[in-house]
């Protein structure tokens, strides 16, 4: 017998016949393929540049992610960190977020607004809704003017539990959202339901009481821990142009406000002009012709349509409804005996910037008469602040105050309108929203005595197509809202844009890419050779990479739909590092350890297949 | 002794990752077979293939390894990522192997030496194997219908071994059998073996498919239907190896859907019911070879009027599959338009979607 | 599909092939397979027909080639089905890329050897070369002489190979022609026997998904040599099996085989010969015949040649004067310039105190049947060497030379 005496030493134990037991993660070890790499992928969520875009940073691919998935609560819960009013913005956000859409550079852009209003409407019809508001802290904020930056400051800081006070000068709350946007873009009842919403919230409501006259500074002092200051820009500018006070002359968001709050008592003739080229100016042109206009006709010094600072959609839809445009033209006078018979025109064009720089006019030129029987002039709006104190008024005739929106040392804070009017920011509610949803995490923090900082942490906004993988979204057309054919729209004040069906706004949130953002396809966790990508749930944040087995491929980033996946470089070639002992790495008693667990084998129970 | 009826396993078909413009995998199954730890190349192509298909069958599998990279690298040394049966034959023997272990459980489970549903029994053969030395015990196992499914993982090349060429070598690729010289300047001067095609018209009563690493719910698919026919499977699935290839290891899964874009590795199905060919698989574009081989070193040697070949013999595969030839590439089958090609920017604009 | 029912023992008349075939049967093998090549293919063909007549619940495969053959053996029993599958010739040699990995990973395929010469040309007739060219891959190997014994050595092989020590491949080898188609009688067993006898096969690591696990994984050069040796100590290990199985049929089923070699005739005598299979046979006439006439010959017959009785040959022809090793089989180039038994005969005879002399001879070469006339010129060949003292060459080709 040749192999009488022969002994194998325990490094070289060998399983029976060499076969081996399969592996656990926890048993057999198998080879530490991690140590070939030099490069890991890693999660890293970027931001989207909707999210960015937004005024408040709704976080809008995450709630289109969730419509998606059919979880329409979860989505409107989702909004409603940030916004208090979706079905509100769903219909009348000029949508930053709709501009800045990367998909908008592939084909068009993804219809958020519309999505918006969808879950806002949703949000609308619940009976309880889901936000609710915070552990009572005994603390007192009044909350000055119910507008969009009023409303929104407010709602954010009974979230966080203070007895939150709105005092607002109007009949009705509502502010900019009642008095300045037209029914047929934002029907009252809308609106009446998220002031419902405020209430349930517990923060009391005061209409018919303006600061100055029913309430004084001294008495914010005396009776509140702090105050918001959001009382907008409520008195109308002036054309500059003679005899502006002649009869029939309106100011755009008087005209709009009036007829909003139920209060209007301007009858208009056949013929109206509209002077300026902005949205309200825009919205204005289509109110006269549901108010009984025939003839509205926009008259802009604009040269052309495109400088005009209006949303072009709502520019096309005015000129479907048959508004008429004049452009290069400033109005000069009010023509008539007591009550404006026509307007005199002059040529005329912005000194440098357009809508920021003064208009030159050219009186040298012949004067043109156009014949109107009443003009809305809405050329922009200014501040009344007679009842703020001196020394917070700056020279520009707004609120001094830091960057945090803080009058001085003071428990007075600035939101909305009023603290963003020259900041370079465009007026609009969804920028208002977020200054006051900023300015009531700011007032909290100085409530509690911390400090108020900047934010420092650098944001990753990715507005590159090639740091995703655009092989897996084909060419797909924006799914369009219905809407009412031109000629029947101004005999009503129903809305024109009508809203998506669920189908429609799954499909639409569909398109989304999710820039930069995981949104568990799947696809890192299946194409993975080794794999080493697990997850128990699907969701974002829970795939994790097997980092003793990752051989640094960067399939997974690859093939990343999002760019989510990145890869950090581990290994530095200058610095001479080795990574392996030798070819063969393989982990020690190795073999011995199989040959033992083969022979245990037979007495550990079937696998249940 | 009365016989007992086997049981077989029925795995449901997958849905397209594809819900309109939403790109979202289905549910994947949760078990994992093959796990990590093993010493394959990174990004190997039949590794993410072997994962694919493990998925796709379950855990109650058995595994046949000829002798391949799917042995060799895999299961180097006495470590083996395999949490289902796993089993080592020689490299001609893969479907013979294969099919030793499907008799092994008709019999034993209809003699009542073995209780439980008829295991997934999947022969992993390399090109090498399935297209050269294996063909005929492959070609036995098919005709003999075995139940049992055959995946040939199709990287072009006995790649184990240290890259030699094989019968599905690609015109004009760079192997060190296929070396080019002065004297063969393409390399390789012999067109592959229309493997599949051998296979479904050989073999009729079988199911037969080709497939690729670059669309793997298809993948997926085609092994659960492979499975879940009665009888002999054989799916040959195009699966790039970075060592041969000669590229950035990141590209593997895209290479798979570039191969299928430029018309060389047609996607389809052999209805063993209906005896017909299903060429209704349509890529999301079609390319022109260059796009395709510009990206592997094992190209870089070719000159126009081989590329031009490689294009004619796509344009002859896209006709197969009943699809509309555009000018550009009708245009590029001949060498001396190739040349004002040459651009990479020229080349891209005659991508078009399909 | 019903398998066979009781049986009760009983003779009949067949040959080899269809004992083999009877054999596989009894076992109630699961898989068989088939690949035609003469002369064996009668095993196949008896077996086909007791599948189809339902006598047998076994799968019964055609393969594609004796290489395809083999694998499919391969997987079968990796599987842990009780397989069977034969060949003969050429068509052994075309699954050679089998035997190593087949041993290697201790699977007990057991294969049935009707053997035949090797090309070229094509020549149907019987010799031992196929087989032995095998002999070093680490299957388990011996020849019957007849009919009777070619059942009783692929029931005993089964037990063997089987056995939870043993876990090795056999080649149950019987002369083609001579045993494989000349009818003889044999008795079967009752099925009772054979269940007492032969238990079901159990690998303790099959291909089951219950209890998963790798065969033959790549390994790294170190862990060669342990893996070898494991192998080595498995055929050595065999020995004590063999013996004791042997015991149990005889205990079983009546009929006594000495597990490594046959005596007749031995004893007194001076010059014997050895050899293995079923010239046997012809042997023991001739012998008998030579006794007669006052001649001290005997015959040893080889029965296992792996693993090789060393010891029990060497003990055993140590007693003898003369050994003539006939040779039906091709070693070319080899020591002894004729057949592959010589060496190993010299080697196992080598340590010992009394070494006779050993001479071969070349006869029954391509099937031919070795006369008496034959049996008796190289028993005078024997004699004269004895007289001598001396050999006169190694290898003597038998029908050519004086």
């Amino acid at each position: 017998m040749s192999t009488k005496g022969t002994k194998i030493p325990e490094r070289l134990m060998i399983p029976f016949a060499g076969i081996t037991p399969a592996p656990t993660q926890k048993g057999q070890d198998l080879f530490p393929t991690g140590n070939w790499r030099s490069i890991r992928p890693v999660y890293r969520d970027k931001l989207p540049p909707c999210n960015n875009a937004c005024g408040t940073n709704e976080k809008i691919q995450g709630y289109l992610d969730l419509v998606k998935r059919g979880k329409y609560l979860d989505a409107y819960a989702l909004i409603k960190e940030d916004m208090p009013f979706p079905s509100v913005t769903g219909r009348v956000c000029y949508h930053p977020c709709e501009q800045a859409c990367n998909r908008g550079k592939y084909d068009e852009a993804i219809s958020i607004r519309a999505v918006e209003r969808f879950l806002g409407d949703l949000g609308q019809a619940l009976k309880r809704d889901v936000v609710k508001p915070g552990t009572p802290n005994g603390k007192k904020v009044a909350v000055i003017g119910s507008g969009p930056a009023g409303h929104s400051a407010a709602y954010q800081l009974a979230r966080l539990g203070y007895q939150v006070t709105i005092l607002e000068k109007s009949a009705k709350a509502g502010g900019l959202n009642r008095g300045g946007i037209p029914d047929w873009v934002l029907p009252q009842n809308i609106l009446d339901r998220e002031i419902e919403r405020l209430v349930e919230l517990g923060i009391t409501i005061k209409t018919n009481c303006e600061v100055g006259k029913d309430v004084s500074w001294d008495d914010l002092k005396k009776n509140y821990d702090a105050c918001v200051l959001a009382v907008g820009l409520t008195e109308p500018n002036s054309a500059k142009a003679e005899g502006e006070n002649k009869e029939g002359v309106v100011y755009g968001l008087p005209f709009l406000r009036d007829i909003g709050m139920g209060t209007s008592k301007v009858k208009l003739g056949a013929r109206v002009a509209v002077i300026g080229g902005g949205n309200t100016a825009i919205d204005c042109a289509r109110e006269a012709l549901r108010q009984g206009a025939v003839e509205v006709t926009m008259i802009t010094v604009e040269a052309h349509p495109q400088e005009m600072p209006a949303s072009p959609e709502d520019l096309h839809d005015m000129v479907e409804e048959g508004v008429e445009l004049l452009h290069g033209r400033a109005m000069t006078a009010a023509l008539g005996n007591g009550r404006i018979e026509a307007l005199q025109l002059h040529p005329a064009r912005f000194s440098g910037a357009i809508n920021a720089s003064p208009i030159n006019v050219d009186r040298q030129a012949p004067a043109e008469r156009f014949a109107v029987d009443n003009v809305i002039i809405a050329v922009g709006q200014r501040a009344s602040l007679g009842w703020l104190p001196d020394e917070f008024k700056n020279e520009r005739g707004t609120i001094k105050m830091d960057r945090f929106g803080r009058l001085g040392d003071t428990n007075f804070f600035a939101a909305g309108d009023i603290a963003q009017v020259g900041s370079g920011q465009p007026l609009m509610v969804v920028n208002a929203v977020g200054d006051g949803k900023r300015v009531a995490f700011n007032l909290d923090k100085v409530m509690r005595g911390q400090a108020l900082e900047p934010r420092t942490i650098p944001v990753d906004v990715i507005f590159d197509l090639n740091r995703m993988n655009m092989t897996y979204f084909p060419h797909f057309p924006r799914v369009q809202q219905n809407m009412l054919p031109p000629s029947t729209r101004k005999k009503t004040q129903d809305e024109v844009i009508q809203a998506f069906s669920e189908e429609q706004a799954v499909e639409e949130a569909g398109r989304c890419f999710s820039c930069g953002t995981c949104n568990a396809c799947d696809n890192c966790y299946l194409v993975c050779p080794e794999p080493c990508i697990v997850r128990d749930v699907r969701s974002n944040g829970l795939y994790k990479i097997l980092v003793d087995y990752c051989k640094g491929c960067r399939v997974c980033i690859e093939e990343c739909p999002t760019g989510c996946l990145e890869g950090v470089p581990e290994l530095d070639f200058d610095t001479g590092v080795v990574r392996m002992d030798t070819a063969f790495a393989v982990s020690p008693g190795l073999h011995g350890r199989q040959a033992e667990e083969l022979r245990n084998l037979a007495d550990r129970g079937a696998k249940s297949i | 002794m009365p016989t007992i009826e086997v049981q077989r396993q029925l795995l449901p078909i997958l849905d397209s990752p594809n819900q309109g413009a939403r790109f979202y995998n289905p549910e994947l199954p949760s078990s994992e077979p093959f796990v990590p730890g093993h010493r394959t190349c990174a990004g190997c192509g039949p590794s993410i293939q072997y994962r694919m298909t493990n998925k796709a069958a379950g855990d109650n599998t058995i595994l046949v390894g000829p002798t391949g990279c799917m042995y060799v690298a895999n299961s180097s040394y006495l470590c083996t990522p395999y949490n289902v049966p796993w089993a080592h034959t020689q490299i001609g023997s893969a479907g013979s192997f294969t099919a030793g272990v499907a008799a092994a459980y008709e019999a034993m489970i209809r003699k009542g030496k073995w209780q439980g549903a008829f295991p997934n029994i999947i022969c992993e053969a390399g090109d090498g194997s399935a297209s050269d030395i294996g063909l005929a015990s492959i070609s036995g196992a098919l005709y003999r219908n075995h139940d049992c499914l055959i995946i040939c993982y199709d990287n072009e090349q006995y790649a184990n071994t240290g890259i030699q060429a094989s019968s599905r070598t690609p015109y004009g690729g760079m192997t060190t059998f296929s070396p080019p010289g002065p004297l063969v300047p393409e390399a390789k001067t012999l067109f592959p073996k229309d493997l599949a095609r051998m296979m479904a018209a050989g073999h009729p009563h079988c199911y037969v498919a080709t497939a690729s690493v670059g669309y793997p719910i298809d993948l997926m698919n085609k092994v659960r239907k492979g499975l879940n026919h009665k009888g002999a499977a054989y799916i040959m699935i195009y699966t790039p190896c970075q060592k041969g290839f000669v590229y950035e290891t990141p590209r593997s899964i895209d290479l798979g859907r570039l191969v299928v874009e430029c018309g060389l590795y047609p996607i389809w199905e052999w209805n063993p019911e209906k005896r017909e060919f299903d060429y209704s698989f349509r890529p999301q574009n079609m390319r022109p070879v260059s796009e395709y081989l510009k990206l592997q070193g094992r190209f870089g040697h070719l000159h126009a009027e081989h590329i031009a070949k490689l294009q004619k013999f796509a344009n002859e595969q896209w006709r197969m599959m009943n699809v509309q030839l555009p000018e550009a590439l009708i245009q590029a089958a001949d060498a001396k338009n190739l040349v004002n090609m040459a651009s990479a920017v020229q080349a891209e604009q005659v991508a078009q979607t399909l | 599909m019903p398998t066979a029912t009781e049986v009760k023992k009983r003779t009949v008349r067949i040959n080899g092939c269809v004992a083999a075939a009877q054999a596989a049967k009894y076992a109630d093998v699961d898989v068989i397979t088939a690949y035609p090549i003469r002369p064996y293919t009668a095993t196949m063909m008896a077996l086909a027909q007791m599948v189809a007549n339902g006598e047998l619940d076994a799968e019964y495969i055609v393969a594609d080639s004796e290489h395809s053959q083999l694998s499919i053996a391969h997987g079968a029993s990796s599987s842990g089905a009780r397989v069977f599958t034969g060949s003969s010739g050429v068509g052994v040699q075309f699954a050679y890329e089998l035997y190593s990995p087949i041993s290697g990973s201790r699977m007990p395929v057991q294969m049935m050897i009707a053997d035949r010469t090797l090309d070229p040309p094509g020549d149907f007739g019987s010799e031992h070369t196929d087989a032995l060219s095998t002999r070093d891959m680490g299957w388990l190997m011996g020849w019957s002489c007849d009919a009777q014994e070619a059942f009783d050595n692929h029931l005993m092989a089964y037990r063997i190979g089987e056995d939870r020590r043993v876990l090795l491949p056999q080649m149950v080898c019987q002369d083609g022609f001579f045993v494989s188609h000349i009818t003889s009688d044999v008795e079967l067993p009752d099925t009772g026997q054979v269940k007492e006898f032969l238990p079901p096969y159990k690998h303790p690591y099959p291909l089951d998904p219950r209890h998963p696990v790798s065969h033959g994984p790549q390994i790294m050069p170190e862990q060669g040599p342990p893996l070898q040796l494991e192998r080595a100590r498995a055929m050595e290990e065999s020995m004590a099996i063999i013996e004791e199985v042997h015991d149990e049929f005889a205990k079983i089923f009546g009929r006594r085989y000495d597990p490594w070699v046959e005596e007749f005739m031995t004893d007194g005598a001076d010059v014997v010969f050895f050899m293995q299979g079923g010239h046997a046979v012809t042997a023991r006439f001739a012998i008998q015949h030579m006794r007669d006439q006052g001649l001290k010959v005997g015959l040893v017959r080889l029965r296992t040649i792996r693993p090789y009785p060393t010891d029990r040959v060497n003990e055993i022809l140590s007693k003898f004067k003369v050994v003539g090793v006939i040779e039906t089989n091709m070693g070319l180039g080899s020591v002894s310039s004729g057949g592959v038994l010589y060496a190993e005969v010299c080697a196992a005879l080598y340590e010992s105190q009394k070494r006779p002399l050993v001479l071969s001879f070349m006869a029954g070469m391509g099937g031919e049947a070795i006369v008496l006339k034959e049996f008796y010129w190289m028993a005078q060949k024997m004699a004269d060497a004895q007289k001598r003292g001396k050999i006169e060459k190694r290898t003597h080709w038998v029908g050519f030379e004086e």
